[in-house]
Order: structure tokens, then sequence, then C-alpha cells
């Protein structure tokens, strides 16, 4: 039975390497509310969207200075989108889609790829909840983007892109369905059920790749406070 | 001044009927608010307590920010409407300052700070009726909005005064007791291995007095925990965010 544990609360009676836990030697301790599931991990219920390199982000542009762009991401620090990164412009309040190119030790977030998100509005869910959000392959999103006719685009920092186009109530009341019961069994059937009722056609989901990327492992801490970080990107000569 | 009460009966009782072991009925709920990354209210007897936290978000002034951890500021409030004495305009005084500082220092020994470096995390902390004993009561609500915000933390704070009364060892002082008794001990456990992360002392005990009321507040302290943790869990074992009344009715703690 998975259970809910609360920062402190015992979860192993030997020290294990856990994503979200710590160990003094003896036991390993929870530090964030979480759900234990029976495999003995644990899946964060809440938290603050930690960067990684690699993730696709949605944020918008809230700062346009010399050598770039400013982009929000709702998480304590705010990328920059470097203007050797990117061909086109950009304006003040633009919504973008991007890549994590580098976060360093001081949680400075460097991104490309970025690309202009039209015609849509931003909505916010907790980061946590992104993977739910998502689903297996994509089963969840592409269900609720099928029922509600909208393109929509998850940033793995917890804003959602939904286009304007559609019905972005609907898609609206999935999404917050999604994010109050994303910690409790059998959702996918009942978001099939729910936009199928709503939409008066049949709605099922359907794992498909390629959509967006797939729900990634959780941030691994690195051992040993600053000394053991990875050294800083190479300002090296640029290969042709 | 108004005379001083009895303040232990001749049955052996407290003024408002406790045994002197005993806490006043308490009630945790956490996320009562909607807006803030975390919340909980805390009704503690007849304390009223709303803690709500936001972060880590930016830190400013850029000059308190730190380039190794998030800084974690507490601001601890009295309602003008709290207390039987006026608290006069709300805002910062000389106690409530002090309260926010050892609140922010307790918890800065339990965040898991170095995470999220450039940063802070703000916890809001709003005494809106008061009956003695609010900075443990606080401490309390505080810890279950952190937890609630999901920020990282080693340990879950629960904090239960301890004092003296007529020469006797009392837990949870209320406020006629705290004004006309001999001592009174806010502490604050550490509830994976009660290391104390606040003791302030109004008052005189001796040695051995202290070790007893410390003692004391441990045991109540596992209860508070116990209150907490529940807290925690039904707030997401139901389906939806939800935002609880302010009129909880609190328990008697067992």
């Amino acid at each position: 039975m998975a259970r809910i544990v609360v920062p402190g609360e015992a979860v192993s009676e030997k020290p294990a390497k856990m994503a979200y836990t710590y160990s003094d030697g003896k036991k390993t301790y929870a530090t964030i509310i979480s759900m234990l599931t029976d495999e003995n991990k644990l899946i964060p219920l809440q938290g603050p969207y930690e960067p990684l390199k690699d993730d696709i982000i949605v944020g918008y542009v809230n700062d346009v200075r010399f050598a770039g762009y400013s982009i929000a991401l709702g998480a304590p620090n705010s990328a920059f989108l470097a203007s050797r990164n990117t061909r086109s412009t950009f304006e003040l309040g633009n919504i973008v889609m991007a890549r994590i190119e580098s976060v360093d030790e001081v949680g400075t977030i460097d991104i490309s790829e970025a690309k202009v998100l039209e015609n849509g509005r931003i909505e916010r869910i907790s980061p946590v909840k992104v993977p739910r959000l998502i689903g297996k392959k994509n089963s969840m999103i592409s269900m609720i983007a099928d029922a509600s006719q909208c393109k929509i685009v998850v940033g793995r920092n917890g804003f959602i892109f939904i286009t304007n186009d559609g019905d972005g109530a609907l898609a609206n009341e999935a999404i917050d369905i999604v994010e109050a019961q994303a910690h409790t069994p059998g959702l996918t059937d009942r978001m099939a059920d729910f936009l199928s009722k709503k939409c008066g056609r049949e709605i099922k989901p359907r794992p498909q790749e390629n959509m967006m990327e797939m729900p990634r492992s959780p941030p691994q801490r690195r051992e040993g406070g600053y000394g053991s970080r990875p050294p800083r990107r190479e300002h090296g000569r640029r290969k042709y | 001044m108004a005379e001083k009460p009895k303040l232990i009966k001749d049955d052996g009782k407290r003024l408002d009927g406790r045994e002197l072991d005993e806490l006043r009925p308490v009630a945790i709920k956490a996320r009562v608010l909607n807006n803030a990354d975390g919340s909980a209210l805390v009704i503690w007897g007849k304390n009223k307590i709303v803690a709500g936290v936001y972060g880590p978000r930016e830190c400013i002034p850029r000059h308190d920010q730190s380039p190794y951890r998030a800084v974690v500021r507490c601001r601890y409030n009295m309602a003008p409407f709290c207390s039987l004495e006026e608290h006069g305009r709300s805002g910062p005084s000389r106690r409530s300052q002090e309260l926010s500082k050892v609140i922010s220092e307790a918890f800065q020994n339990v965040i898991i700070a170095e995470n999220f470096p450039k940063t802070a995390i703000d916890v809001y902390i709003d005494v809106l009726q008061s009956d003695g004993g609010t900075r443990c009561a606080a401490l309390t609500a505080a810890a279950v909005a952190i937890a609630d915000a999901g920020i990282p933390c080693k340990d879950l704070i629960c904090a239960v005064a301890a004092g003296k009364i007529e020469g006797k060892i009392v837990l949870d002082l209320s406020k006629d007791e705290d004004n006309y008794g001999q001592s009174d001990n806010p502490i604050a456990f550490a509830s994976r291995n009660d290391d104390i992360l606040l003791y302030q002392m109004d008052g005189l005990l001796t040695r051995e007095e202290a070790a007893e009321a410390v003692e004391m507040a441990r045991v109540a302290a596992k209860k508070v925990h116990e209150l907490q943790k529940k807290a925690l869990q039904e707030s997401f074992e139901k389906s939806g965010r939800i935002i609880f009344p302010i009129d909880e009715k609190p328990q008697k703690v067992q």
C-alpha cells in the first residue's frame, strides 16, 4: 500500500540512496511530502521546480537585454536565452518553449532552441504534477488535447501553453482535475470517462510517442556539496 | 493589575480544568489558503494562527541573497484584534521582531536551503487570536505550512511550552498561567531525533525543574507531531484542493 510520508519520516531502516531523501548513516528519511510506493520509490506531492539540463520548458519573455532575453519560468530564477543561441527575435510578453542547455551551481539557467508559441495562453500547475499530466507515453495529455481540440504544450516547469482555438475551458477543467487527483490511482480511466461525457463522443487514452518529452526520472542530488560539482561549460574555440 | 487568581485549584487541576501535564485542545489543518505555496491553520486552545509560505522565490532585496543557500525569512505578526490588551496597529514591534528572528533560526536548522541558491523562502505567520503560547503554536503552524509547500526539510518542527506555576511544573501554559505563574519555557523539537531547536526561558527554573519541563514538553511534542502528520496526510487524501473552513473544532489531545 502506498502511503504519504512527511519530512523527517523514516522511509528505510538502512542508509539508502534515493531521490528526495537523506540519511544520517543509520536510516533514510524523506525530505519532502511525498508518496512512498510499494516499490519503495518516493513521488513528491508538492515542491518547487528544479531545473535540469534538456528539460523542455514553457515561459514568457520578461526582459529584453542587449545579449539576449530573460524568460520567466515560475521558478525562483529566470532563464536566459542568449542572442547567439537563437536566430529569431522576441518581444516582451512572447510565450516561448525552449530546451534547457545548462544550469549552473547558483541556479543560472541558459536555454536554447526557443520557439514562440502564438495565439494561446499560459496555465500553471505544480511542477511535480507534470509527469502525471503527460502520462505514460503522453496518454493523458493527448486525451485532453483530443477532447478539447486545443494544442497543448506542457513545460517541465509547470507552465502549460493552451491555444485559443478549441474548448479551452474543458482543457482547464481537465488539467485542474489532474492536478488535484494526481496522487490517486485509476486517474486515466476516470479522465477518459469524464472527457467522453463532456464531449459526447468516446475519448480513449492513445499512447503516442514523439508528442512531447517523456517523463524524466527525479533529480539526483550530488554528494558532498560544491567541491564535487561538474566543471562549468567551457568557452573554448567553436568547432565547425 | 487584576488580582492574581489561584492557578491550581484545590482538586489539583488548573484554571481551565486541565491536568498538570495536559495540552489544550489542538486542531491543525494544512492547505487552508489558495494562493500561498503552502499554508496551515493551527487552533490551539484559544489561539488561532495562520501560516503561509512562499518560495523558494527570487530574493529581494538582493543584498540579502546568498550564492550558497536560500535565505529563510519568517515574519511573526499579531493582529491588532488578537488579544485583550491592545497590540496597537499591526506591524513589527520589539516582541514580534524577536519572535520572527528566533522562529527563522529554528527553521534554518531543518530546511535544506543549499538546494536553492540565491533565493528566499518567506514564512508569514499571523496570530488572529492569542491566549498564551503563540510562539509554540506559530512554529507548529509554520512547520506544517513549509512541508505543505514541498520545501525540502530534514524534519518537521513541533513546539510546546512547559513552565512553573505555584511551584509545580506544568505543560502548555495559557495566558493567565504565563502572566501570573513563575516561569514559561517555549521549547521546539525536531521530531525525528528530539533535538532542541528553540529554548527560551522566561522566569527562572532550577536545573532539575528545567530537565523535568523539557521531558514533559518532549512527550507532548510527540502528540502534536502526530497531529501535524495527520493534517498533512489529510490534505492529500481527499480529491481536489481543499480550502478548509477556519472554524475547525479542536480535539482534546490524548
